[in-house]
């Protein structure tokens, strides 16, 4: 019998774990709370246990007892970053798949890794040592550094628990509102600022370690593009360190110095701010695998999730540092259901129709399917879509064309918006920074042509019950009417 | 024939002939409508239609059935504030009574872990909270009234 690996996440995480694990030779168990009993991810696992809460360790760990599993895979977000649960896992003898609870203490805490990096010798920007106390504390720290500061969550990631704040005035309910999200979303309320750099880019290094010592750089993702605090767009490799390659060798030590001093083993990401003279900063350490992990693997020709199962059961790294190599450009579009007109306000609700591409060059990790009610009570991550191509422009207009064969009908949705954002020069150029979406206006174009409207009446009226009935031809594909 | 053109932005009446265009169903809801040998790519779930790519709000009526029920909310002095996306109510910021400026926040709203605070699109005496904590709300759902 094949042994089984738990995936103690939902949606398009799920489903692509749940893929390599099949692929790797293990049986794939998944599990649900009640709001996902239809979810797409059940459709990918043998075996499917319900939870009340991706968050609860205990029934997690419950269901890893019933099936019989001899691992977790957390995916990201909910536990993945959890010392605890780390830890819980291994009291019950389950692998889990990812950093040890050490490393994760020693980095997955925003504030305990810049102080890692700091002994590590890896330039950080400049904020507080430790979680924000109090309001005073948090005044007194903001007037030091100066404002503009940004308040985030310890635990936090994916710009949940995050405000950008300009003066003292706006601090106090920064702060709490911060403090809220992090605790319903990570369950830890700790906040820490930072002082916000002005038009940095967001430049991550992907590293990977095993358990014999061997740690390796698997170069860089740009996450500039970004709403919220939350990315929208990554690409591998960034277009500036195209321009400046010696930024990935500094870059990549630097990511290596933090992990190594961590020792850190399986997927991690070191987060670099890149300011416009591109001195870079540490910002944190992710010790989890990323949503944007397909880009890296679209041009490294590694799958990382493989990795992880290999180095997880005691495998060592299949490359070198020297065996490293990125090959060609690679893009992901994060489809959010979301409305990019109003603010990205989440837009739950029933898909009414999904049309997603396909063809040279596309990868699709995705999350749902035609008819799905998507629930208001998670994420709002529909679907990633991954193209690869020779270069930037190649990939450029590759996603171009994918984004012109997708179509989702019932909740707003950021189609439309990618569609202009990949026709920007400024995009097009690589001239970016993570404010880039505040000075981009999307304005939806939804004006019909005469033709376009002519046609779309022609397809209402086929539909539509005509008031004296004609004789209907005999039924094919192609009916004239 | 004379049919009714309804749309988000407009409602006028033309005359339309269904049968002067070949329709292409490809699958269930979608379409390929040959103009003048020019593809038009149609996604369609009732009135909501996509073409080419575009989303649009569509429906065609018959101009006999007219009968709209003019929107008999005339009740100037009152406004109400609506949810623009369906969620979860985390807190009330706001009672009966209270007078608030424009921009003030009323409640906080939660969908798909994010948290946001509806303000008050004017300044004015908070007439009614017409939700409380924990309720869930659908999108257009009235949550305050304000006078």
């Amino acid at each position: 019998m094949k042994e089984k690996i738990l995936v103690a996440n939902r949606g398009e995480i799920a489903v692509r774990l749940q893929r390599g694990i099949r692929e790797a030779g293990f049986s794939p168990v998944a599990i649900f709370t009640a709001v996902d009993r239809r979810s797409h991810h059940l459709a990918h696992a043998d075996e499917a246990i319900e939870v009340d809460s991706y968050l609860n360790a205990r029934s997690i760990l419950e269901a890893v007892r019933r099936s019989g599993a001899v691992a977790i895979h957390p995916g990201y977000g909910f536990l993945s970053e959890n010392a605890e649960f780390a830890a819980l896992c291994a009291e019950a003898c389950v692998v889990f798949i990812g950093p040890t609870a050490a490393a994760i203490r020693a980095l997955g805490s925003k504030t305990a890794a810049r102080q890692a990096a700091q002994c590590a010798g890896a330039p950080i920007v400049p904020g507080t040592d430790g979680p924000v106390t109090s309001i005073e504390d948090a005044k007194r720290v903001s007037r030091i550094i100066g404002y503009p500061v940004l308040i985030k969550a310890a635990a936090g990631g994916g710009g949940k628990g995050m405000r950008l704040v300009e003066t003292e005035s706006e601090l106090e309910s920064a702060v709490r509102g911060a403090a809220g999200e992090a605790a319903s979303s990570f369950g830890s309320a700790e906040v820490y600022i930072e002082k916000a750099l002005i038009q940095p880019r967001h430049i991550e290094i992907q590293v990977f370690g095993d358990n014999h010592g061997n740690l390796v750089h698997l170069g860089e993702r740009e996450c500039s593009i970004q709403r919220r605090h939350q990315k929208v767009i990554e690409e591998c490799p960034s277009p500036l360190v195209e321009r400046y390659p010696e930024m990935r060798a500094a870059m990549g030590e630097a990511a290596l110095r933090v992990a190594r001093a961590a020792g850190y083993t399986n997927a991690g990401t070191a987060e670099f701010l890149v300011d416009t003279d591109r001195n870079f900063y540490f910002l944190e350490m992710n010790t989890r695998l990323q949503v944007e992990h397909p880009v890296t693997e679209l041009v490294t020709s590694l799958d990382l999730v493989q990795m992880q199962l290999d180095v997880a059961f005691g495998g060592t790294l299949p490359v070198r540092q020297a065996d490293v190599v990125l090959r060609g450009a690679a893009i992901q579009c994060r489809l959010y259901a979301e409305d990019p007109a109003n603010e990205y306000l989440p837009s739950p609700g029933r898909i009414e129709r999904l049309r997603l591409p396909a063809g040279p060059g596309i990868r699709l990790d995705n999350g749902v399917y035609e008819g799905w009610n998507v629930p208001m009570e998670y994420d709002p991550l529909l679907a990633k879509l991954c193209v690869w191509a020779q270069d930037r422009p190649r990939a450029i207009a590759r996603m171009s064309r994918a984004l012109r064969e997708t179509e989702i009908l019932g909740i707003a949705n950021n189609v439309g918006f990618f569609r202009q954002l990949l026709a920007d020069a400024r995009f097009q150029a690589g001239d970016l920074h993570t404010g880039f979406l505040k000075e981009f206006h999307y304005v939806p174009n939804n004006d019909l042509s005469d033709a376009e409207l002519e046609a779309a009446l022609a397809v209402l009226g086929a539909a539509a019950p005509a008031p004296n009935p004609a004789p209907v031809a005999a039924r094919s594909r192609w009916s004239q009417r | 024939m004379k049919r009714l053109l309804i749309t988000e932005h407009v409602e006028k009446e033309i005359d339309f002939d269904p049968a002067a265009h070949p329709v292409a169903e490809l699958e269930s809801g979608s379409a390929v409508v040959l103009l003048g040998g020019e593809v038009h790519r149609i996604t369609r779930a009732g009135d909501l239609i996509l073409v080419n790519g575009k989303q649009i709000r569509l429906s065609l009526a018959d101009p006999r059935d007219r009968r709209r029920n003019a929107s008999a909310n005339g009740d100037s002095g009152r406004r109400d504030v609506k949810a623009a996306m369906p969620g979860k109510v985390v807190k009330t910021l706001v009672n009966p009574g209270d007078i608030v400026e424009a921009g003030a926040g009323l409640l906080i709203l939660e969908a798909m872990k994010m948290q946001n605070e509806v303000r008050s699109p004017r300044a004015g005496r908070v007439a009614a909270v017409r939700v409380a904590v924990a309720d869930t709300v659908a999108s257009g759902q009235v949550l305050v009234t304000l006078e």
